[in-house]
């Protein structure tokens, strides 16, 4: 059953389309990595998928729904790239205010499980502007999990961390699949990719060029990240130029 | 939908109450409160007046530096650092966000006001003169109700512009609203029908922001009219909603 349905979803600004046409499906418990150059439509499209940007065309379905459906975005949990917060609250306040917004009472012992498990528990008390960036990383994708969500979408969440951080993320991650989760995974660190994903999309310049499992993209090549250069570049040569 | 309201508005009183920039501005006032007894010590035997004049009116400028300033950089910050990105996604309507940011920002000012509402009324204990804190009450009660305005036209154009622009229109909006006489009499002497109609329209589409203005009554001892109070507090609400719903209106089509 398809959790994350995306049927010819487009973007544009103007006469720039920044997506183009997508169409895809998420299989409920599965783990999808979304890959594509800087500047591909990643963003973009999360950004849509969560309701942060109206699509021009095409629709969105989650969990049977609307992204903008309230009923919807509870079951919806959303780490952005670089996360930003509020830099004069502690750790445990921001997320005692996420957890607010969900109507969660008595977050406290909850709270003090996700700053565990996250690696930030020695900071949770600090204001949030003494935090590193592999420190707010690590917020962002406490905040995101507050709820417990079915569906989690993460844009670029080992960006910025160290390798001893990106295990500690990967095992987080790895742990929700287990536990039956969907989860939407933007990435160009293509080595995680390879070892976290169940299904990987290739998108360049707004358009999914290709689709499947690491195994099936990575047959014939090296590895994913070899397999990854060779798609874009077959794809944009056989674009034509306008 | 109240607790998601008042959630935003929590986080909005604290961390705009953190602020170090909000903290040095209280201080600040609060420094000139205590300077109006050297003012009224070296005037003559107008002392209680020149507290009241000095301290109503420190008041009144921390309460539009809340209102045009914080309140300028408050929806900015969160469209360019981004926070809304954590925000928007959640089960909250953006209304919501609004009304919360809002009344976060009010709180905020009730906060400073009070704050600084106590060290004038210690200063006036002191002296002995009780009798004007009634009249205090009502004129930054008044002030407030101007600040709410601000705030909410701020949180408007800051949605729509920079903060830095935003400041610069809520100054112009603030300036123009204290100028409603002098558009007044420039209806009144106006010879063509265009201009007239012109000027018209600007005078009832700006706020009135006199309307809120007592302090030179309360200074002087004048009781103030409470029918015409009561016609300003209907006057403020009123504009207030119209505020927030184009705010509302705004942020509803805001791609982020």
């Amino acid at each position: 059953m398809g959790e994350i349905v995306i049927n010819k979803l487009s973007k544009s600004y103007g006469e720039q389309y920044a997506v183009r046409d997508l169409s895809l499906t998420v299989i409920k418990g599965s783990v999808f990595g979304f890959l594509g150059p800087n500047g591909a439509g990643k963003t973009t499209t999360i950004k849509m998928l969560v309701g942060l940007a109206q699509p021009s065309e095409g629709t969105v379905i989650i969990a049977g729904g609307s992204p903008i459906q309230l009923s919807i975005r509870e079951k919806i949990g959303f780490m952005p790239e670089s996360p930003a917060f509020y830099l004069y609250l502690t750790g445990r306040e921001f997320l005692e205010f996420i957890a607010s917004i969900f109507g969660i009472t008595d977050p406290e012992k909850k709270i003090s499980e996700l700053l565990s498990e996250v690696g930030i528990s020695d900071a949770g008390d600090r204001q949030i502007r003494t935090y590193s960036k592999g420190m707010l990383q690590r917020l962002g994708l406490a905040q995101a999990l507050i709820n417990d969500p079915e569906i989690l979408f993460l844009d670029e969440p080992l960006d910025g961390l160290d390798p001893l951080g990106r295990a500690e993320i990967k095992r987080i991650i790895f742990t929700l699949k287990s536990q039956g989760k969907t989860i939407f995974f933007n990435s160009h660190i293509l080595s995680d990719v390879a070892e976290i994903c169940d299904q990987v999309g290739i998108i360049d310049k707004g358009v999914l060029i290709v689709s499947g499992t690491p195994e099936e993209l990575a047959r014939g090549y090296r590895d994913l990240e070899d397999a990854f250069v060779h798609i874009i570049k077959t794809a944009r040569a056989n674009t034509p130029t306008s | 939908m109240i607790s998601r309201i008042l959630t935003i508005a929590k986080n909005t009183f604290r961390e705009t109450l953190r602020d170090r920039i909000l903290l040095a501005a209280l201080a600040v006032v609060i420094f000139i409160i205590g300077f109006s007894l050297f003012i009224g010590s070296i005037s003559l035997e107008q002392d209680t007046r020149m507290i009241i004049d000095f301290g109503v009116t420190a008041i009144y400028l921390l309460q539009m530096f809340v209102a045009i300033f914080i309140g300028s950089m408050l929806i900015y910050k969160e469209v360019e650092r981004k926070t809304f990105y954590l925000l928007i996604p959640k089960p909250i309507r953006r209304e919501e966000i609004i009304l919360g940011k809002c009344l976060g920002l009010t709180a905020t000012t009730f906060a400073v006001t009070l704050l600084s509402s106590i060290a004038l009324f210690a200063i006036l204990l002191m002296k002995g003169s009780s009798d004007s804190i009634l009249p205090i009450l009502l004129s930054v009660t008044m002030s407030t109700v101007e600040a709410v305005i601000l705030i909410l036209l701020s949180i408007l154009l800051s949605g729509l512009t920079s903060p830095i622009l935003s400041a610069v229109y809520t100054i112009a909006f603030f300036l123009i609203g204290h100028s409603s006489e002098i558009l007044r009499s420039l209806i009144m002497s106006a010879s063509s029908v265009v201009s007239r109609v012109m000027l018209e329209i600007t005078y009832y589409l700006l706020p009135n922001l006199e309307k809120f203005n007592i302090r030179n009554e309360i200074v002087y001892g004048t009781i103030p009219n409470i029918k015409a109070l009561a016609f300003a507090l209907c006057y403020g609400i009123f504009y207030s909603a119209l505020l927030f719903f184009l705010a509302r209106l705004m942020f509803k089509h805001k791609e982020f």
